[in-house]
């Protein structure tokens, strides 16, 4: 018995201190690394066995970004970078021993590639045809034909109309103030106008050899809703297609010769999967939010969305099952473990937790001191089994999977919810009601006829209640088809003076109110109003209009009356509704 | 008959019938005769009796029994310097409700007060205000005050019944304070303690009454406790409660006395140590087992404290005791009302009206009582004799309201309509019958008008969830979601519990989280 009890202990999902699946190797909250999922990878660049980390970081507040590489909980070289990194990749570009790979970073239009950490390639993305129209008016403004300001009207008017976007050239000049334009088309007017478009994701496929240290390509995606796939060698472009939005996560399988599937989850909360030979999407999931990532896990596609949850779909679109999570996922990583054969989805959430999921089973759940940001799993150092972190403080947690540690299947949540077994505290049945019961079944039709017979009395006593209260315009609503108004008062204060709001509302739908005034009935000797009769001003519908009078208390003998408020239409002599209040006594006696 | 009567023994007669207009007046009209003057000579004790009579007759015309009846002012509530600890631990204040929920019926079923605390089937000075929480919660008339208003600070009411008695004397007071000789008095203590009552409750002069009892208890070289128990009244009513709270400590040791414990449990529960006032009141019951004010005392603490369940269990002790104990009754009735026995609470009301309570409020509830046990031909009688009953428009309100609930029971919705629109027409302030009367009118589908009365009924009445989760459920459908989440959130504040909120607000998330 005291052995199953452990057993169920490290079953837990929770990993705690002692029987936790992972080593803390490092923790280090300064580490000053800021990046996603994306910008991390984890490669043998020199070739010598040991494995370092690739880290595209944004810098602080994404101002200085840089290329890292880390060995062990240091970092090795650190270089700048001409703009935000979108993505890092490492892939072998040749047959030649030794097989050390190159590091692909796409920052912008531009993919740098490096090779023994030194820059070896710099592949930018084709020009794109700029806009004839565009083209035609800065060459009039070069020939001085037009000023600034024309210019600029007519830049805007294209970029309203036409379907090929502005330059960036142009649309910084949109954003100038009067002052600064002269000097700007000046400076600008002789250049050729340029249309470069920006990578926004990259990943690798396999060129010919499914193998581990086979070639790849370079998969990129583009701003301008394209894909590119990239010669190993010679970084010329071997495959173009174009897809209805932009994508913004990539994933393949396959080799690039043979066979590959590309699954693209894109902008517009949508996932479309391409072949080899389909210039345009076979299949196409539309998402019922947007996607936070992207994840292949054998054949299943797993997608976390903004409503934090996961979704498994078939490589053919089909949905095949949903999981929920507590809190809005922040980015997602495949962790494959190949001694176990094992392959499973991290999700790092909003609280902190980084959840391990196979399929819809819970294996693990990881407590991060932050919330991470960015997740890789894989061989570090000459660690097979390593998972790095990074934070939203800039962090970095390495943690190691523990070689012993196997992840169970269903330790999650089995077996019916709790709910099932709390008991409902359902009141028992005195004996005074079978009693009552007994009674009911006995003289069943005469009750009914008594109460048949006292509801038509308090029907007609209800009706004529009511035909009064219409009558003398009691309500403090009306229902009449023109002027639909409510009021309500208020009185508030200790006295001798109050404070009275009216709360005056038209309840039409569109139609606004005119020509009403409020009067005050009270008892002179009693109170004081500064203004028993005044006009209201236009009511529009649907607003609380708060009218506001002083009410002074006249008497010292602790008295309280009634006050009437009536609203009237102007030229009618019954009131459309009337409120009475019940003025409170007067407390100010202590003071006077 | 009567005139051959010796005048004195005649107002002692007026005295113990409780005729004290007649009784002072013979008081009167024999000081008149041989004048006292406040000076009062040893060979004249006739006048000295008379003089003690007419103190006691006028007292007793102005006097409230001080244990029961107490409300907290305004500037108390407001500017309360007493609080000790501003987050209390759960089940050690009264000023936190919602903090003991054992076992009792939720929100949902049990409507509440202002305070947050379940509607008790009673109602005591202390449970209709609670403490509110905001400035503006505390200027504004409640709805369930109509004659004083439960936040008429305390001073101020006492000045008022002095006022009153003013005026019924025109040829000026009867015993000039300002010319009084304390000490002299203090050391004659059967006239000092009519002086002390008639000074504290008919001239409503604290500071005078302090004078005396101070100088009186010295004069007995503090071994009076009754002087003590006046010291620490006088204390209390200065608001100077933890010297008011030695002064009945050291009276309670000198001797235990039922109204001494009450006393001393009222300092507590201003001090907002329900705890204290709890094993205070269980002492008593040690030295006077089965003591029902005691007893009931406990039963209004667990009830303040949202512990209805250990209520229950009190207030059937106090009928043990005191089986026509009107508080106990009704509260135990309205216990079972709610928590799904009507049939049970009819029996309690039942007795109630055999006892000769004959109100509005009783019928309302016999009615109401009646058609959720489903005897219905005793439904609508009921409420027939309610309405007539009314004292006041308020009553007719709540009577017309529930008979709309009937209404509404039946399916009758143009009835329904009719008695909410008369609940409103007889008290403007009725937030229920607004938030119904909106229910009526989103399933006739006129949205705008809803949306009009569910905001006049959650200004009126913040404290109930039911417009806000109206509202916002309203707005959500004509898909308004921004003022829905709004609503909703309100709901929430006041009824974290409820189901419908919580998945309605879930729902709106996922709208927003949606593309």
């Amino acid at each position: 018995a005291a052995a199953s009890s452990s057993d169920s202990d490290s079953g837990r999902a929770e990993s705690n201190e002692a029987n936790s699946k992972w080593l803390d190797a490092h923790y280090d909250p300064m580490a000053n690394i800021h990046t996603f999922s994306s910008c991390l990878s984890l490669a043998d660049l020199h070739g010598d066995g040991e494995y370092k980390l690739v880290v595209g970081d944004l810098g602080p507040g994404g101002q200085q970004p840089r290329l890292k590489v880390l060995k062990g909980p240091t970092v090795l070289t650190e270089s700048p970078l001409p703009a935000l990194p979108a993505s890092a990749a490492t892939f072998l570009m040749d047959q030649h021993e030794p097989r050390t790979p190159a590091l692909a970073l796409a920052s912008g239009p531009c993919v740098y590639v490096y090779k023994n950490l030194r820059p070896y390639f710099k592949f930018s993305l084709p020009q794109l045809p700029p806009n004839p129209l565009e083209q035609d008016v800065w060459n009039q403004a070069k020939e001085d034909q037009i000023d600034p300001l024309t210019l600029k009207e007519m830049l805007e008017d294209i970029r309203e109309k036409a379907d090929v976007p502005l330059s960036v050239q142009s649309l910084r000049f949109l954003q100038l103030e009067l002052s600064e334009m002269e000097a700007f088309v000046n400076q600008h007017k002789s250049k050729v106008i340029k249309r470069q478009t920006v990578i926004t994701t990259m990943t690798t496929l396999k060129k010919n050899l499914a193998d581990e240290d086979a070639a790849s390509c370079l998969v990129l995606g583009t701003e301008s809703k394209e894909l590119l796939v990239l010669d190993p060698e010679a970084f010329t472009i071997l495959a173009k297609m174009s897809l209805p939005s932009v994508p913004v996560f990539l994933e393949v399988s396959g080799q690039f010769d043979v066979e590959f599937r590309l699954t693209a989850a894109c902008r517009n909360g949508s996932i479309y999967i391409l072949r080899r030979d389909s210039k345009h999407p076979k299949y196409c999931i539309e998402l019922s939010a947007q996607p936070v990532g992207l994840v292949r896990v054998h054949k299943v596609l797993v997608v976390g969305s903004t409503q934090e949850s996961l979704h498994g779909f078939t490589h053919k679109g089909k949905k095949l099952w949903t999981v929920q999570m507590p809190a809005a996922i922040l980015t997602m990583n495949l962790l494959e473990q190949r001694s176990r054969g094992l392959q499973a989805v991290m999700a790092a959430l909003a609280n902190g937790e980084v959840r391990i999921y196979r399929d819809k089973a819970l294996l693990n759940v990881i407590h991060a001191p932050d919330a991470v940001t960015s997740l890789c799993f894989g061989r570090y150092g000459r660690e097979d089994n390593t998972l790095i972190m990074t934070t939203r403080g800039g962090g970095l947690i390495i943690k190691i999977l523990k070689r012993t540690a196997v992840f169970v299947e269903g330790t999650g949540e089995v077996g019916p919810p709790l709910a099932q077994t709390t008991k409902l505290s359902v009141p028992r049945k005195t004996r005074l009601y079978v009693d009552q019961t007994l009674r009911e079944r006995e003289a069943g039709t005469a009750m009914h006829r008594t109460f048949q017979t006292d509801l038509y009395l308090l029907r007609l006593r209800a009706a004529r209640a009511y035909v009064q209260a219409l009558e003398s315009s009691l309500s403090p609503m009306s229902t009449t088809a023109r002027e639909p108004l409510k009021l309500h008062a208020v009185v508030q204060g200790l006295g001798p003076t109050f404070k009275l709001t009216l709360h005056l509302q038209n309840t039409s739908t569109a139609r606004p109110v005119l020509g009403l005034h409020v009067c005050f009935l009270y008892n002179k000797a009693l109170y004081a109003l500064p203004q028993a009769f005044f006009k209201v001003p236009l009511l529009v519908p649907g607003l609380s209009y708060p009218l506001e009078t002083f009410v002074e208390s006249l008497s010292s003998k602790g008295i309280s009356d009634m006050i009437k408020v009536l609203v009237l239409r102007e030229g009618q002599s019954a009131p459309l509704l009337s409120a009475h209040i019940n003025m409170p006594v007067s407390e100010g006696l202590a003071a006077a | 008959m009567g005139s051959e009567m010796e005048p004195l023994l005649r107002a002692w007669s007026y005295f113990r019938r409780r005729k004290f207009q007649l009784c002072a007046d013979l008081c009167t009209q024999m000081l008149e005769k041989s004048p006292y003057d406040q000076e009062p000579a040893p060979d004249l004790p006739v006048s000295q009796a008379a003089w003690i009579l007419k103190a006691r007759a006028l007292t007793e015309m102005v006097y409230i029994d001080e244990i029961d009846v107490d409300q907290e002012g305004i500037a108390e509530m407001i500017l309360d310097e007493n609080a000790i600890a501003q987050v209390p631990r759960p089940g050690t204040s009264l000023k936190l409700p919602g903090t003991n929920q054992t076992g009792g019926p939720t929100q949902a079923v049990r409507p509440i007060t202002q305070a947050g605390r379940p509607i008790t089937g009673f109602l005591r000075p202390s449970t209709q205000s609670g403490r509110p929480g905001t400035m503006e919660q505390a200027i504004r008339t409640p709805r369930t005050a109509y004659t004083a208003r439960p936040i008429t600070s305390s001073s101020g009411r006492f000045v008022r019944l002095g006022t009153a008695s003013m005026l019924t004397s025109p040829d000026g007071p009867f015993i000039n304070l300002s010319r009084l000789n304390l000490t002299k008095y203090s050391q004659k203590p059967k006239l000092a303690k009519a002086l002390f009552e008639y000074i504290l409750h008919h001239e409503n002069d604290v500071k005078m009454a302090l004078d005396l009892a101070s100088l009186s208890t010295e004069y007995s070289q503090y071994k009076d406790w009754w002087w003590k128990v006046q010291i620490g009244k006088c204390y209390y009513r200065l608001g100077m409660y933890r010297e008011a709270e030695k002064q009945f400590k050291s009276a309670l040791k000198q001797q235990e006395m039922v109204d001494t414990f009450l006393y001393l449990a009222k300092v507590y529960i201003i001090l907002d140590q329900p705890v204290t006032a709890l094993n205070l009141f269980k002492q008593g019951l040690d030295k006077f087992p089965g003591e029902v004010t005691l007893l009931c005392g406990i039963a209004r603490i667990y009830e303040e404290m949202n512990n209805s369940s250990s209520a229950a269990e009190y207030y059937k002790e106090v009928l043990k005791q005191d089986n026509t104990h009107v508080e106990a009754i009704a509260c135990i009735g309205s216990n079972h009302f709610y928590s799904d026995q009507p049939e049970v609470a009819l029996r309690f009301y039942r007795r109630l009206l055999q006892m000769g309570v004959y109100n509005c409020q009783l019928f309302n509830n016999l009615g109401l009582c009646c058609f959720y046990a489903q005897q219905y031909d005793m439904t609508l009688t009921s409420f027939e004799r309610a309405l007539s009953l009314a004292e006041n428009e308020e009553e007719a309100a709540d009577v017309w309201y529930n008979l709309g609930h009937i209404a509404v029971g039946i399916g009758d919705t143009n009835l329904a309509h009719q008695c909410f629109r008369l609940a409103l027409v007889h008290n403007n302030h009725h937030a229920e019958a607004y938030n119904n009367l909106a229910v009526l009118e989103m399933r006739k589908g006129h949205v705008e008008q809803a949306r009009a009365l569910l905001q006049t009924a959650s200004s009126l009445a913040p404290h109930m969830y039911e417009p806000h989760f109206n509202f916002a459920t309203v707005s959500d459908k004509i898909g308004d979601l921004q003022r829905s989440y709004v609503a909703a959130q309100k709901s929430e504040v006041a009824f974290p519990e409820h189901v419908d909120t919580q998945h309605l607000i879930k729902q709106l998330k996922q709208h927003f989280a949606m593309l």
